[in-house]
């Protein structure tokens, strides 16, 4: 009987309840924390209960000790309360310790947010005055060469604590960014004058990521190079935010040959970074370096992406290593090369291009007449049709007719012919609809 | 007699208690992890400038395909703020899988469409498609519709998968709203893809009831007004940024929601695309892939944004709910059951080893053991064997302990996005979290049970209640070769031309 009445204590259960039985029940539980002792002992059954679970959760419910007759004093509450657990079998420490602990975590957690909120608003509003300040006062400084002095005061006065010289940081960089010549030396000399430099060194050279990245933009957007040594250290880091950001910083602070890091770069590189570093040389007028010099780089992403960046630049002299590169061991570089060679529209490629296909995989014989599509010679009419008639698959097949379609008027002409022509591959009809319907590409 | 209930009771006991004991240490860890995630995330990504992909060469190609089912009322207002969503390459493919009301007389007179010559290669299976659609105007040159006859969303999404060329494959439900730079932020970790290939991407699911929308935007935020939609809040919150955002961490994740969801394309069709005899296709997704990339060797990851990049609609009544919460109980049990290979097996790594058995012991046993808790608690009652101090004392520590995960979460959103803007709304979502373990979590464990009982009957509401069955008779063979039934259809797709 007393083993089962205790059984129940294990089963997590959920019952329907009012908001007023709920705030008795959790005033029950507060107090059953504080004073266990006395529900505890209303229940006796726990005492032979509990001896068949385990010898070590026994609890020896004792007369109350002079402790316990402390009254209603602190001591004797604490008392009462180690005691409790002393005396309770281990599970049901575990249980007192949880909704302790719970009550804890929800009474700092509420305080935490409600606190948090009027923070956020606080900071939030200080950051918009502060905002408004300096943009006001940069632009004084800038335009106002007479009252230059007192306005630099001013600023020194209000970037009184490292929160104040971030906002200030940002707006530099923000403003220098669409400026020019004359007014983003002034910028760049105002940055120097407060001391600014300090801040960003001492983030490029902090222990915390992120404070590294901080410190890197700041640094390569004032065109600052006194911890180039640190960011070069970043460089092969395995976190690949600050690797990036520091590729970013050294392509900003280097004055010739920016991506000479691409040489050293041991780790791949990943779309991402494409984007950035494709993003700083058209946005932010930076010499184009010629991208075949890395076609031989270990780093086949390197590989890669300077393939990509020779098709968007039109680097056309860079066509025969583009070739070389079409038999390379990686299937990924070969078709990255069929591609470039596609988009440089290169007739000179073709005869490689042609060559390949018979013994290509599904792929980079896909890329192959997406290729021949992109760069129309009657020449291969025949190719492209033989293609049509040979291929059983339906992607190939489009991709065959699409490039006879780009050859204009012979290749259309051909199209219509077979259209026209009873053959036992009826797809042909329904295919070359497809790719001679203009809406569809 | 007396020698058998000691012993049940002993063994009930302490196997519910071991195993409600896992389950609290278990999500303790998961708040731990979400924890590090989220800071590592929003580190991460505070100096990222979105835009430099819009303008990227190197930025994959996207499909963004929404399947709708008598959608008549939003489809137009819903494809426009598709059409705006922040991304340069990529195109829209509205899929209609069979509505019987006027979605596509509307889509075609709005987007001024016309048929267009389609050849159709049936890569994965699908239901008859009628015919795609692309506008005359170039303004809607990104516009794709495709009409088909009905087999539910999974068969439109495959048919979707059909039609489209590009790297990745987005998708949606036609009627959730998308925050304007959801793509930029979902295509970010497969940019990020170094040595393991990233097969999918899921973004946070925020709840839209009593939100102001116009234009198709989300133009101002507010805690839903009924109570039911609120401590639906307070559950999403408590998925989101605890649950997935640490099983993403975990790289654990098995469900990414059907709401939003990125995908490698050509992964999800080698894998065989959707599965159309499932009501839980997203998740059943998402467990095939992985599995489909453990068999083959590759290293691959599945990531989570915790950013909240799609708002839906919640259910706002009791039967809604039910039969939601039912479809998606069902879901788990079809797709546990269909990959039950998994389960605990080494060679799949975590998937097999984290992933599978916390879906089967945490998702869908817990709330059948937490049903059984409440049957034997009632039986030891009405049998006076009710030790009631000890109740009240598990009770608290169930109670306590779920509510201060649920204070988390809050503390998470709040640190994170702090969506919410008034402080009201924020003290009635933790108000909500006190008073939700006693009104809304029974009902959903029910609910739950429901789910369970309705599997065992065999019932399959989604695809024959809400989007009129499957017919599956006319489902084309597999395979990319342009074989027979393909020409056939192919015939009557582009017919009319």
């Amino acid at each position: 009987m007393c083993r089962q009445a205790s059984t129940i204590c294990w089963v997590p259960i959920k019952v329907r309840m009012d908001l007023k039985t709920t705030f008795h029940i959790i005033l029950f539980i507060l107090l059953l924390s504080v004073f266990p002792q006395q529900f505890i002992t209303a229940v006796p059954v726990m005492q032979e209960d509990t001896a068949a679970v385990s010898s070590d959760m026994i609890p020896s419910y004792e007369e109350p000790g002079e402790e316990q007759s402390a009254g209603n004093s602190y001591t004797g509450v604490f008392a009462r309360i180690f005691d409790t657990f002393e005396k309770s079998p281990t599970l049901i420490l575990i249980l007192y310790i949880v909704i302790i602990y719970s009550i804890i975590t929800l009474i700092v957690l509420t305080v935490f947010i409600l606190l948090n909120r009027s923070r956020m608003q606080k900071e939030q509003g200080l950051r918009q005055e502060l905002n408004e300040q300096y943009q006001q006062l940069l632009i004084d400084y800038l335009f106002d060469e007479e009252q230059r002095k007192e306005i630099f005061r001013q600023i020194l006065r209000i970037a009184s604590s490292n929160f104040r010289r971030q906002i200030l940081i940002n707006q530099i960089i923000e403003l220098s960014v669409n400026m020019q010549g004359k007014v983003r030396e002034d910028l760049r000399n105002l940055y120097l004058d407060v001391g600014l430099k300090k801040d960003s060194l001492r983030k490029a050279h902090s222990k915390k990521w992120h404070e590294n990245v901080k410190g890197f933009r700041e640094l390569a957007y004032m065109n600052i190079r006194s911890a180039n040594d640190r960011i070069m250290e970043c460089l092969n880091s395995h976190n690949q935010i600050l690797r990036m950001e520091a590729q970013i910083a050294l392509v900003r602070l280097s004055e010739d040959k920016p991506y000479t890091f691409l040489s050293y770069l041991e780790k791949p590189l990943a779309k991402w970074e494409q984007i950035t570093i494709h993003e700083l040389l058209t946005q932010h007028n930076l010499s184009v370096p010629d991208f075949s010099e890395w076609f031989d780089s270990e780093n086949l992403s390197v590989v890669k992406f300077s393939l990509q960046m020779v098709s968007w630049f039109d680097q056309k002299e860079a066509i025969d290593g583009v070739i070389r590169l079409l038999k390379h061991g990686d299937e990924e570089v070969s078709i990255y090369a069929i591609r470039t060679c596609g988009k440089l529209g290169e007739k000179k490629a073709l005869p490689h291009l042609q060559e390949m296909y018979d013994h290509a995989s599904y792929n980079i014989r896909m890329e192959l007449l997406k290729a021949f599509g992109r760069v129309p010679d009657e020449n291969y009419l025949e190719f492209l049709n033989g293609v049509l008639d040979r291929e059983d698959d339906v992607q190939l097949q489009i991709m065959a007719t699409k490039a006879m379609e780009n050859l204009d008027e012979p290749g259309i002409s051909r199209l219509i012919k077979l259209m026209k022509k009873k053959s036992e591959y009826k797809n042909y009809q329904i295919i070359i609809r497809h790719v001679l319907d203009g809406r569809i590409y | 007699m007396g020698t058998f209930w000691t012993i049940l009771g002993e063994v009930v006991n302490n196997s519910v208690f071991i195993l409600t004991v896992i389950i609290f240490s278990t999500y303790l860890s998961l708040m731990i992890f979400s924890a590090v995630s989220l800071r590592k995330y929003l580190r991460k990504n505070s100096y990222v400038d979105y835009n430099s992909i819009i303008t990227s060469p190197v930025a994959p190609t996207l499909s963004v395909i929404a399947p709708a089912y008598n959608e008549s009322a939003t489809i137009v207002d819903n494809i426009r703020t598709l059409l705006s969503l922040y991304y340069n390459n990529f195109e829209i493919v509205v899929v209609n899988d069979g509505s019987t009301d006027d979605s596509m007389e509307k889509i075609i007179d709005a987007y001024e469409l016309e048929k267009v010559n389609y050849y159709f290669d049936y890569r994965l299976p699908c239901e008859r498609i009628r015919g795609v659609y692309k506008s005359r105007n170039r303004s809607f040159k990104k516009l794709v519709v495709v009409d088909k006859r009905n087999g539910g969303k999974a068969d439109a999404l495959n048919a979707g998968l059909n039609v489209t060329k590009n790297d990745l494959v987005v998708s949606i439900d036609a009627d959730s709203i998308m925050e304007p730079d959801a793509l930029l932020k979902l295509v970010k970790p497969f940019l990020e893809e170094k040595e393991k290939k990233v097969i999918g991407a899921g973004g946070v699911i925020r709840i839209a009831n009593s939100c102001e929308i116009s234009g198709g935007h989300i133009r101002k935020i507010h805690l839903p007004e009924k109570w039911l939609p609120r401590a639906q809040v307070m559950e999403y919150t408590r998925a989101f940024l605890l649950g997935r955002m640490a099983w993403s961490e975990l790289d654990g994740l098995l469900l990414i929601s059907g709401a939003l969801g990125m995908f490698n394309r050509e992964i999800v069709i080698q894998a065989g695309g959707y599965s159309t005899n499932t009501v839980g296709e997203d998740m059943e997704l998402v467990v095939r892939i992985r599995r489909y990339m453990a068999e083959k060797k590759q290293p691959y990851r599945v990531e989570y944004i915790p950013d909240p990049l799609c708002w839906t609609e919640v259910p706002s009544d009791i039967r809604s709910l039910a039969r939601q919460r039912s479809r998606w109980t069902r879901g788990t049990m079809e797709t546990l059951f269909k990959h039950r290979k998994l389960f605990f097996n080494p060679k799949y790594g975590k998937l097999g080893l984290l992933g599978y058995p916390y879906w089967f012991f945490f998702e869908w046993l817990a709330p059948i053991v937490e049903f059984l808790g409440i049957v034997w608690f009632t039986m030891l009652a009405i049998t006076g064997r009710l030790n009631l101090p000890f109740f009240l004392l598990l009770l608290g520590f169930v109670y306590f302990f779920a509510v201060s995960l649920s204070i988390w979460s809050v503390l998470f959103e709040e640190i994170t996005f702090h969506k919410y803007e008034k402080r009201r709304d924020v003290i009635k979502l933790m108000i909500t979290a006190f008073l939700e373990p006693f009104f809304y979590h029974p009902l959903t464990m029910l609910m739950n049970i429901k789910g369970n009982i309705d599997k065992i009957f065999r019932k399959t509401t989604w695809g024959k209640q809400e989007r009129q069955g499957f017919s599956g008779n006319s489902k084309p063979k597999k395979g990319t070769k342009a074989n027979k039934e393909t020409l056939e259809k192919n015939e009557e797709t582009t017919g009319n031309s």
